[in-house]
């Protein structure tokens, strides 16, 4: 209890509300911050004929407020937003928030419909595990948590709707339509679930209260009931994370099946640089992300009950499930072989003479609309998205490693990344900066260096306190040498590998912000952008889409194996250590 | 210092956290050879007085006289060069080195940290773990690859190094099995009469008090209760219960 306040009240708290505060205050400076004159937007969405000359654009500024300071603007803003006021739309001049309020009604139905199908598949993926009393459904659960859901929405649309015929694919009229758009949202979040609790699972039903109840005749089926009721409550704050990642994948779900909801709200709104809109929606999807954060941590206190006070109920380490390191070999293996034969072709030839060839011997994987080559683009593609995703960690890693000595900083920092997902971070930076690489990189890296300044805290501080420091110290070795020669070296290597690790979400975070074209712009060959690209053609020339499909879905099972091997590595080597601590006592 | 100062000279030694007084006014003093032992309940202030002595953390009042000079006033920077005579021994063997280094490194660091590195270094450091009784061949080992045992004798190597007149054992065989502890006491005798070290020595276990200890120290509450001046006369090469 003590802890959790000194939590709350302590720096870490501090700097959690001032990310907050620094969220808030850039959604209602977007007018100021957006570098390009919003004056021009406004006069071409509302008339195309008008002259744009220098007295029509001033006089479209002073009716929208822009030539008054920053701070006037900040403080209408918020005045206005403590009045239900959210201003009007600069593109079709009606009023915000009825807007914001309906596209939040279809937003929270598809993220209920959602919620019940990654219930429904986290209990199929749990169940397995209950019954056997072992094992877990690690591998195939984390598969499906790491497919990112713009992905999800393509192949579901590419499937069931355009090959089977069987339900409609785009639009809001009925019960009918919400069944893909929830599926794609809701089977990424499920497979999280499911992963969590089947992870949890084994460990909890070793311990010994299992025994004793199954002794003593208790039900096989109370006894599942009460480990699952003693696996959530730990789980639950990274159940709310999953429901914040929902909005996050609300977006692109929304944008790819037509579904008139927040997120394409926001979305397009970012795009028309319509800002008043877009402040208003952004607003409403931060606010749905923070009330599921608080409504899990309810949940988690109910079911705690007063173990709160002690804080002690924490899992059991979960028996690390290593996979054979011939899977994400195997999986480097094809990835990298497709990159390095489309490498060697050209990804902007465009012959259209030859547009939307099935795959032959002269193009491997076919040719899109613009009869471009698919294996080229998808071998640059995957240069420019992996290459940024790369700049993008090393910029994270050296933030990280200079912020790491400021434990407050990271902790806080990381608590409002993970509450913010990319693509909303990437609508407001493409909303500042224009659409563009540069733009969705900074975005991707504003959310992934608290993960790794957090972690090097968490090793900067285990160091410091750790005896061979002292011992350096009493040798008299001055706090350059200290850092230099022990603090540096303990951290920086645990650290890298965990930023390396970080990169294939990274560059999915990346391909996600090119899907929604808030990424890389075209002609650029960008994964994202190639499937969003071959979406229009999909009916004709599906391979063009496939491709990109399934080379990122490598990509998530790259990023889910690596990381699985990894894990399994250091608690093998964790368990190592431990038997030789115990051994210590025991003899030379 | 003149032939009649004591190596070591605390007087009303005092260390505070927040309201909480660990070490109450504690004053002994220590002649080099000569071995005194701190006990006490857990919590009476044993390690407090020990890492006040060695400026690790700063006491908040009284003097401590080292080699005739006083060590409170100095600062950091004036302290380092006086640091290598004062060298601790610590009561977790796998904790004081640390894991990235080779045992020869870790013992080769206080050469390095104090400029004394050279050609004769590699052989410096196999006579060192000659001398603790472990095979320079160990040398090539990680921590994690050694016994308790072997990596204190390890701690003890890198801790003569820095060629200390004092060592401070904060329990140093307190997390070894009984039948190593006998070793490792064993050479800690040895070193003395060779060295003529001094021991400041905490330790739980009386037996291994009266059968080590010149003169003992008993800690209550972080006052000084009791001091018993010379015990046993030492039998090397006995093993305590």
């Amino acid at each position: 209890m003590k802890a959790t306040v000194r939590r709350w009240a302590g720096p870490a708290g501090l700097t959690r509300l001032v990310c907050l505060a620094a969220v808030v205050t850039a959604v209602g400076l977007l007018p100021r911050l957006s570098g390009r004159d919003p004056a021009l937007t406004v006069l071409r969405g509302r008339s195309a004929e008008q002259e744009a000359t220098p007295e029509a654009l001033a006089a479209v500024r002073a009716e929208l407020g822009l030539d008054a300071g920053p701070l006037s603007l900040l403080g209408n803003w918020a005045l206005g937003l403590l009045r239900g006021d959210l201003g009007t739309s600069w593109v079709s001049g009606t009023d915000v928030l009825p807007s914001v309020i309906s596209g939040l009604q279809v937003s929270l139905g598809l993220m209920a419909a959602a919620f019940g199908v990654a219930v429904l598949l986290a209990g199929a993926l749990v169940a397995p595990v209950l019954v056997r009393g072992r094992g877990s459904a690690g591998a195939f659960a984390a598969m499906l948590a790491a497919v990112p859901e713009f992905l999800l929405a393509t192949v579901a649309l590419l499937v069931c709707g355009v090959w089977l015929g069987l339900l409609p694919t785009s639009g809001w009229q009925g019960p009918q339509y919400m069944v893909l758009p929830a599926v794609a949202l809701g089977v990424p979040a499920g497979g999280l679930l499911g992963r969590l609790v089947a992870d949890a699972l084994p460990a909890v039903l070793n311990e010994r209260w299992v025994e004793l109840w199954r002794g003593a005749g208790v039900s096989g089926a109370r006894v599942s009931a009460a480990a699952l009721r003693r696996v959530l409550p730990p789980l639950l704050p990274q159940f709310g994370m999953a429901a914040v990642g929902l909005t996050g994948g609300a977006v692109a779900v929304e944008t790819v099946f037509a579904v008139p909801g927040i997120g394409r709200t926001a979305l397009g709104a970012a795009k028309s640089q319509d800002l008043p809109l877009l402040q208003g929606s952004v607003l409403a999807l931060l606010a749905l992300g923070l009330v599921t954060g608080v409504l899990a941590a309810l949940v988690r206190r109910r079911l705690l009950g007063p173990a709160l006070r002690d804080a002690a109920l924490t899992l059991p380490p979960a028996r690390p499930v290593r996979p054979h390191p011939a899977v994400p070999v195997a999986l480097a293996a094809v990835l990298l072989t497709a990159v390095g034969w489309g490498l060697l072709r050209d990804p902007y030839a465009v012959d259209t003479t030859a547009r939307l060839r099935t795959p032959s011997w002269a193009y491997p994987l076919g040719t899109d609309g613009l009869g471009r080559d698919v294996l080229a683009r998808l071998g640059h593609g995957a240069a420019s998205t992996i290459g940024t995703a790369a700049a993008v960690c090393v910029a994270g890693l050296v933030l990280a490693l200079a912020l790491g000595f400021l434990p407050s900083v990271a902790s806080g920092a990381s608590d409002i990344a993970n509450a913010l997902p990319p693509v909303i971070a990437g609508i407001l930076v493409a909303a500042v900066v224009g659409p563009g690489t540069g733009g969705a990189a900074l975005a991707v890296a504003l959310l992934s260096w608290p993960a790794l300044a957090a972690h090097a805290a968490a090793l900067v501080q285990e160091v410091r306190a750790s005896t061979f420091l002292i011992a350096a110290r009493a040798v008299g070795a001055s706090p350059w040498w200290i850092l230099t020669r022990h603090v540096l070296p303990s951290v920086a290597g645990p650290v890298t590998r965990h930023a390396i690790l970080r990169l294939p979400g990274i560059a999915l975070a990346l391909a996600s912000l090119g899907f929604l074209g808030l990424g890389a712009q075209p002609p650029t060959p960008e994964w994202g952008l190639l499937l969003d690209e071959s979406r229009a053609y999909v009916e004709r020339a599906p391979w063009a889409a496939l491709a990109p499909a399934v080379a990122l879905a490598l990509l998530a099972g790259l990023a889910v194996s690596t990381a699985a091997y990894a894990e399994g590595r250091a608690g093998r080597r964790a368990a190592g250590a431990r038997a030789v601590k115990k051994e210590a006592s025991v003899g030379v | 210092m003149s032939p009649n100062q004591p190596l070591l000279d605390v007087r009303d030694l005092v260390v505070r956290y927040g309201r909480v007084t660990a070490v109450d006014h504690v004053s002994f003093t220590l002649d080099a050879g000569e071995t005194l032992a701190l006990n006490g309940p857990s919590g009476c202030g044993k390690s407090s007085t020990v890492t006040a002595v060695l400026q690790l953390r700063r006491p908040d009042a009284g003097e401590v006289r080292f080699e005739g000079r006083e060590l409170t006033r100095l600062t950091e920077r004036e302290l380092r060069p006086v640091r290598p005579r004062m060298q601790p021994v610590f009561q977790d063997p796998y904790g004081s080195l640390s894991p990235r280094l080779r045992i020869r490194d870790a013992v080769a660091e206080p050469l390095r940290v104090q400029g004394r590195w050279n050609a004769a270094g590699p052989a410096r450091v196999a006579e060192l773990l000659d001398r603790v009784g472990l095979d320079p061949a160990y040398g090539d080992r990680f921590p994690y690859e050694l016994s308790g045992g072997q990596c204190q004798r390890a701690g003890i190597a890198r801790a003569l190094a820095s060629e200390p007149r004092l060592l401070v054992l904060d329990e140093p065989v307190s997390a070894l099995d009984p039948s190593v502890r006998a070793g490792v006491l064993n050479l800690l005798a040895d070193l003395q009469d060779e060295m003529a070290l001094a021991y400041l020595f905490i330790c739980h276990d009386r037996a291994v008090v009266r059968h080590f200890a010149d003169r003992s120290i008993e800690l209550r509450d972080g006052r000084a209760t009791e001091v018993t001046p010379a015990g046993r006369p030492r039998s090397p090469g006995a093993a305590p219960r």
